[in-house]
């Protein structure tokens, strides 16, 4: 995709308000952060002709937010799922702007994730979901029901083999948490956590304990995506899209056979020869952080890290605001909010922005940003953003 | 087995389905049975419509006994319940393991004597099956 690079940018962010309890339907939530973006943006909804969202059949429809925006739209598109669906949808909404089949696309996830369905699980019939993937019955009936027990089997292996240790999940979620103290809207602010704490905390499943573990809340966030050339008649700074591998797989459905093998190792090469930089370019990250673990296996896929000194680097401080790679600077899903990642992109968008210019929170002369999508060992993509 | 042990078992049984009925089937009779691809020669574990690795439809299904031994690939230990019916099952291991003659095929499964101490990457186990109903008997490992 060389021929699109810094042709598309996001040009508005924007988010509904962050709780436990929102008190009112996703539809409510996504209109907030729908309207939010729009007016980042200094666009009226008519200016918005493309609208997408993700979900676990737990939202509502993009027609409906359309639809209540005052739009008849010309394009609609939802899809399932989690992880990584935030950079697919963007380079859906490129193809169609590309071919002339939309203009700007407003994309959104809205949930309930902490008052409505968890994603954390309880209350789903055991038989339900032996049959809602493949292979469910060889995982079910030993008990093996939630991600972080699958992902949990790959850290275990991962960790083993390349001496990573539980302090050095315990310096993902600490540097983090720490990025979380700067930010009002986190769900941890004025909850900071030390790495003492940290190691004293049990786990839940090993090597998880509940830092590890992303939260869950009650939120929307909306982006909105258009052309470069477009994008000057918006009032915010937009942010380039230099290139992006939408989503890619392991290969293999049955991803535990093979536990040495993450999709985002397939992701990485594809990423660096669309957008025409190395890994050593990037100022400032928005790594999928469902797990702690997870930070640390994509450090290594994406070349961030040196593969076997990923846990040096962490424990060096490199993911906080002077580290080499500030990473997940509004706290993360361990500390900020859970949107299935989106929360991470509106943050990587306030960076490479400089939105945060004379405060405490803005990563100094950051030009180039990346940001990865994680649905799990098997699939994820990613995209590199510039000013 | 006794009316009583069989009310004991509140935890999902394993769902026939029809790609996976015979290696269900051989469980119940404290077998395992593997599906083998005659086009590329590869065990496909779980079982599926065709050939996992080729996509081949020449799939058949082979009987490899009651013996059967492996080493741990990865563990997790849980210490809550993620799913309904394990309460009593706390802390749980859940284990990947190799089979020691054919190291392609990992098989999930409860370590019955297994513990955050005694399992480790690379620990040898064997497979034992479990009478859960009295029809049913679900394959699980313990340390060898
Ligand atoms: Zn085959």
């Amino acid at each position: 995709m060389n021929n699109i690079r810094n042709k598309y940018a996001i040009v508005g962010v924007g988010e509904s308000k962050r709780s436990k309890n929102s008190g009112v339907t996703p539809l409510h939530l996504a209109l907030d952060a729908a309207r939010a973006a729009i007016a980042d943006a200094g666009l009226e909804a008519k200016d918005i002709d493309g609208f997408m969202s993700y979900s676990e059949n737990d939202s509502c429809t993009p027609h409906q937010v359309a639809t209540y925006l005052g739009v008849r739209p010309g394009v609609v598109k939802e899809i399932l799922g989690g992880g990584s669906s935030t950079e697919l949808l963007i380079a859906d909404a490129i193809g169609l702007i590309e071919t002339g089949q939309a203009k700007t696309v407003l994309i959104y996830r809205a949930m309930n994730g902490r008052s409505g369905m968890r994603m954390g699980g309880g209350g789903w019939s055991t038989d339900l979901l032996q049959n809602a993937f493949d292979g469910g019955s060889f995982l079910i009936p030993y008990g093996a029901g939630s991600p972080g027990q699958w992902f949990g089997l790959f850290a275990t292996r991962h960790m083993h083999l390349n001496g990573l240790t539980q302090e050095h999940l315990g310096h993902v979620c600490t540097s983090f948490y720490e990025h979380a103290q700067r930010n009002p809207n986190a769900f941890f602010y004025g909850k900071p956590l030390t790495l003492e704490d940290y190691m004293q905390t049990a786990h839940l499943s090993s090597p998880f304990t509940k830092h590890d573990f992303c939260l869950e809340s009650d939120e929307a966030n909306a982006i909105i995506v258009t052309s470069t050339e477009r994008a000057k008649d918006c009032k915010s700074t937009p942010v380039k899209i230099m290139g992006m591998a939408a989503r890619q797989t392991v290969s293999h459905a049955h991803y535990w056979k093979n536990l040495d093998e993450v999709a985002s190792d397939y992701v990485a090469p594809e990423l660096y020869k669309a957008a025409g930089i190395s890994p050593e370019d990037i100022d400032v990250a928005s790594i999928y952080d469902c797990f702690s673990w997870v930070v640390l296996r994509q450090l290594e896929a994406y070349g961030l890290a040196p593969k076997g000194e990923v846990g040096d680097f962490v424990a060096a401080g490199n993911l906080r605001l002077n580290g080499k790679l500030p990473t997940n600077t509004a706290g993360g899903m361990l500390s900020e909010g859970y949107t299935h990642g989106m929360n991470n992109v509106l943050e990587i968008v306030r960076q490479v922005r400089h939105e945060y210019a004379g405060t405490n929170r803005q990563v100094e002369n950051c030009e180039i940003g990346i940001c990865t999508g994680w649905a799990g060992p098997d699939i994820a993509g990613a995209m590199i953003l510039s000013k | 087995m006794s009316e009583e042990t069989k009310v004991k078992y509140d935890k999902p049984i394993p769902l026939k389905t029809i790609d996976n009925t015979p290696y269900w089937d051989a469980a119940d009779r404290h077998e395992l049975a593997l599906q083998k691809c005659e086009t590329c020669n590869s065990y496909n574990h779980p079982p599926g419509p065709s050939c996992s690795n080729c996509g081949s439809v020449d799939v058949i299904w082979k009987n490899h006994g009651s013996d059967i031994q492996g080493t741990v690939y990865s563990y997790v230990v849980s210490y809550r319940p993620f799913l309904p019916g394990f309460q009593n099952d706390i802390p749980l291991v859940i284990a990947v393991v190799e089979l020691t003659d054919l190291p392609e095929v990992k098989i999930m499964g409860n370590i019955l004597n297994g513990n955050a101490e005694n399992v480790t990457i690379g620990k040898a186990v064997k497979m034992v099956w479990e009478d859960v109903t009295e029809d049913r008997a679900v394959p699980q490992w313990k340390l060898a």
